[in-house]
């Protein structure tokens, strides 16, 4: 892109998502999309992060708000259930750990660098209520 | 080139009067104008339309004219405005008034001398049309004193002018046409 | 299918009703408007036709001028024929959005029907609103008379819509003067004249969902000077030439010749009158009864404002010894835009004619052949002197102690 001069792009203000033409894409799922070279997609963001998000599946009840929440459409959900975190397109902004409602929470922000094992036997555990005798 | 200036109040169909005589005249192979001064008058607002015609194309577009004719629709502009304005020596006035001619020229010392004719173009279009439209009648009256165009000819292509309008009142101004071509005097 | 419309051969038509034929005939498919005067007929008239059959289309009331061009931007890039009209303050509220227009690449056809702007508030016809459109990126035709709102609106569908173009176009023409005064014009019947325009050709449009595109992308320091630098290539190379053979096109049609510059007796002349609008043709009237006294008197009309063809209008110039150049608007602050505009295209040229420059018919003031004559003396006197024997710049028609600059 970065090549080209006054001439050599298409006229008017636009750009297209898709290379060539596409039927239906609400039905394709993104990995399968042809997305164009200017589309936001071809781009990835992980470089942008500090701190990345980690999910804990047990903790997880489905409610859907961090895929809701996330700017950058970066929660991969499958029939309407969390699976994980996109990690090309994630910029480790952190609204999805603020908007998980569970106690604790089903993501968390870790360390860039942070192993995803380790991570998990780390993580806070629910904690039970003491009865008093 | 022939010039008409029209006074009138708006809404009392000064324009269209001015339009309908520009699409007769153009009919016959003249070039035309048919304009007006608006500004953001209000209706009854005094205002004057204009036509010119020539054999020529017409290329003029200033609003000064110097008219032949001098058209007036409304009785009392002939005292509330100087319907003499940038008159030639020869201009000739059919004026709208139940007045006669010499009662109006008594009433309104500045026409003393011209050619003043009279005709009452309100009475006629409320007895015909049933409404104070008085821009067709006078378009009769016109064709009187001017001879610009035998009555025939003029009340066949005002008829066209006007074939959008239902039946009924086409017919009514074409009785009020001929009855000013009769009545002016 | 829209009704047809039986036209006569010659209709007698102010500006403003031979734009809405124009309209209607080009088959718009949308119309977007806040209707001001003078330019309020137009789309009315638009409306009407739609509403009785005679167009098979869409009628938007927008809440602003504004708001209109937004909608005629949303479907011109959905693909659709799109055309409005304004005036005055209404193209003064619509100036940021004709910017996007240009940008975007939209060919929509906006019919400005040239008023004052206030203060103090006016519906009369000056060229204000024109000249505040000058830089926006838009194709600019002017007319004369009815004749020629009907005639360069075909031209204006046929040439912004071209794919080698895609620019929008304003079609001019004096308030009242020309928009409310009716005269002949000949016409072309329904399907004569969208054959001339032709059938729209979308591009890029947003309704074709098998090749989705997003219009009206940002770009920062990186790529807008070059967006605007292509934009500037298209008006500056292709427009012209296309406006030729539409022209070209239209006079194989209808015999009726119309050029980039306007230029009436022009051929032998020492004087002339460089101006626009209703006074190309009351300028015309004059210069021919000079030229019966034997006086070397020519007009140039200039047609086409934007793309400005500089070129042309320097070659119609080159014999001449005095010209002036005639702005119907107020220059606030500096000499009016075509004597700065034909200062430009005749320095570095052979012609060293004395140049000056009037200022008439602010808000409607007529342009009276006496003050056209009054301006042939002093071109005469100038053309003489072989300097300028008045100052630069000239108020014309105006009450009160004579005022002039430079
Ligand atoms: S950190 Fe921000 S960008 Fe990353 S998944 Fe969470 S909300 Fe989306
Ligand atoms: S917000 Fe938390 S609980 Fe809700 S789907 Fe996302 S990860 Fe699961």
């Amino acid at each position: 892109m970065l090549q080209n001069g006054w001439d050599t792009f298409e006229i008017g203000t636009i750009l297209r998502p898709f290379e060539g033409s596409i039927s239906d894409a609400s039905a394709i799922l993104p990995e399968d999309r042809l997305y164009s070279q200017s589309n936001s997609f071809s781009v990835s963001v992980a470089d942008w992060r500090i701190e990345k998000p980690l999910f804990n599946k047990d903790l997880c009840i489905d409610c859907q708000f961090c895929w809701i929440y996330c700017p950058d459409m970066s929660i991969i959900s499958r029939d309407k259930k969390m699976v994980a975190v996109d990690y090309d397109h994630c910029k480790g902004c952190g609204i999805c750990v603020q908007v998980c409602p569970t106690t604790p929470k089903a993501l968390l922000m870790f360390p860039e660098q942070k192993d995803e094992e380790e991570a998990l036997l780390e993580w806070p555990k629910k904690e039970k209520k003491e009865k008093e005798n | 080139m022939l010039e008409i200036r029209w006074h009138s109040r708006a809404g009392q169909g000064a324009v269209t009067g001015a339009k309908g005589l520009a699409e007769v005249v153009a009919s016959t192979g003249k070039d035309v104008q048919a304009f007006a001064f608006y500004g953001s008058a209000k209706r009854g607002a005094a205002m004057t339309a204009y036509n010119r015609f020539d054999d020529k194309v017409i290329l003029n577009h200033e609003k000064f004219m110097q008219p032949d004719y001098v058209l007036v629709i409304d009785p009392a502009l002939v005292y509330a405005t100087d319907i003499t304005a940038n008159e030639k020596e020869n201009t000739v006035y059919i004026i709208t008034t139940h007045l006669s001619t010499l009662e109006l020229i008594a009433s309104q010392p500045k026409l003393m001398g011209k050619k003043v004719f009279t005709v009452d173009c309100i009475k006629i279009s409320q007895e015909t049309i049933g409404k104070a439209i008085p821009n067709t009648p006078m378009l009769g009256a016109l064709m009187k004193i001017s001879r610009m165009y035998d009555i025939e000819f003029f009340t066949e292509n005002m008829f066209k002018v006007l074939k959008k309008l239902p039946q009924k009142i086409i017919d009514a101004n074409m009785i009020a046409i001929e009855r000013a071509y009769n009545e002016v005097k | 299918m829209a009704d047809i419309f039986e036209l006569r051969d010659i209709e007698v038509w102010d500006g403003n009703m031979a734009a809405s034929h124009a309209l209607r005939q080009a088959q718009v498919d949308v119309v977007a408007a806040y209707p001001i005067t003078p330019s309020t007929p137009i789309v009315e008239n638009y409306a009407s036709f739609m509403a009785n059959g005679y167009i098979d289309g869409e009628f938007v009331m927008a809440e602003s001028e504004h708001g209109a061009m937004s909608c005629c931007i949303g479907a011109s890039a959905a693909g659709g024929r799109v055309a409005t009209a304004t005036s005055s303050q209404g193209f003064a509220l619509m100036l940021e959005t004709l910017y996007s227009a240009s940008g975007m690449r939209l060919p929509i056809v906006l019919n400005v029907v040239n008023r004052a702007i206030g203060a103090p508030l006016n519906v009369n016809g000056d060229h204000s609103d024109m000249y505040m459109g000058r830089d926006s990126g838009w194709i600019q035709i002017d007319c004369y008379n009815p004749q020629d709102v009907y005639d360069m609106n075909l031209v204006a569908f046929r040439v912004c819509e071209d794919h080698g173009i895609r620019l929008p176009a304003m079609v001019h023409q004096d308030g009242f003067m020309t928009s409310h005064t009716a005269q002949r014009v000949k016409t072309l019947s329904d399907d004569v004249a969208y054959d001339f325009i032709g059938e729209f050709k979308p591009m890029n449009d947003m309704l074709d969902l098998d090749h989705p595109v997003t219009h009206g992308v940002q770009t920062e320091e990186d790529w807008h000077f070059e967006h605007k630098a292509r934009q500037h290539h298209a008006l500056m190379s292709a427009v012209l030439p296309k406006i030729q053979e539409a022209f070209d096109g239209l006079k194989a049609l209808t015999g009726r010749q119309y050029n980039l510059v306007e230029s009436y007796t022009m051929d032998d002349a020492e004087i002339a009158i460089v101006c626009m609008g209703t006074s190309v043709e009351t300028a015309q009237e004059v210069s021919n009864e000079l030229r019966a006294q034997g006086i070397k008197a020519g007009v140039v009309g200039i047609r086409v404002f934007r793309p400005f063809p500089l070129e042309q209008i320097a070659d119609a110039l080159k014999g001449c010894k005095a010209i002036a150049t005639l702005d119907r608007s107020s220059p606030n602050g500096t000499v009016g835009a075509l004597y700065n505009e034909l200062a430009g295209a005749l320095f570095n040229t052979s012609t060293h004619a004395v140049l000056t420059n009037y200022i008439y018919g602010l808000g409607g003031r007529d342009l009276t052949k006496s003050s056209i004559h009054t301006i042939y003396r002093d071109l005469q006197a100038n053309a003489q002197a072989g300097s300028p024997t008045t100052p630069l710049q000239q108020f014309i028609g105006l009450r009160g102690p004579k005022l002039s600059f430079f």
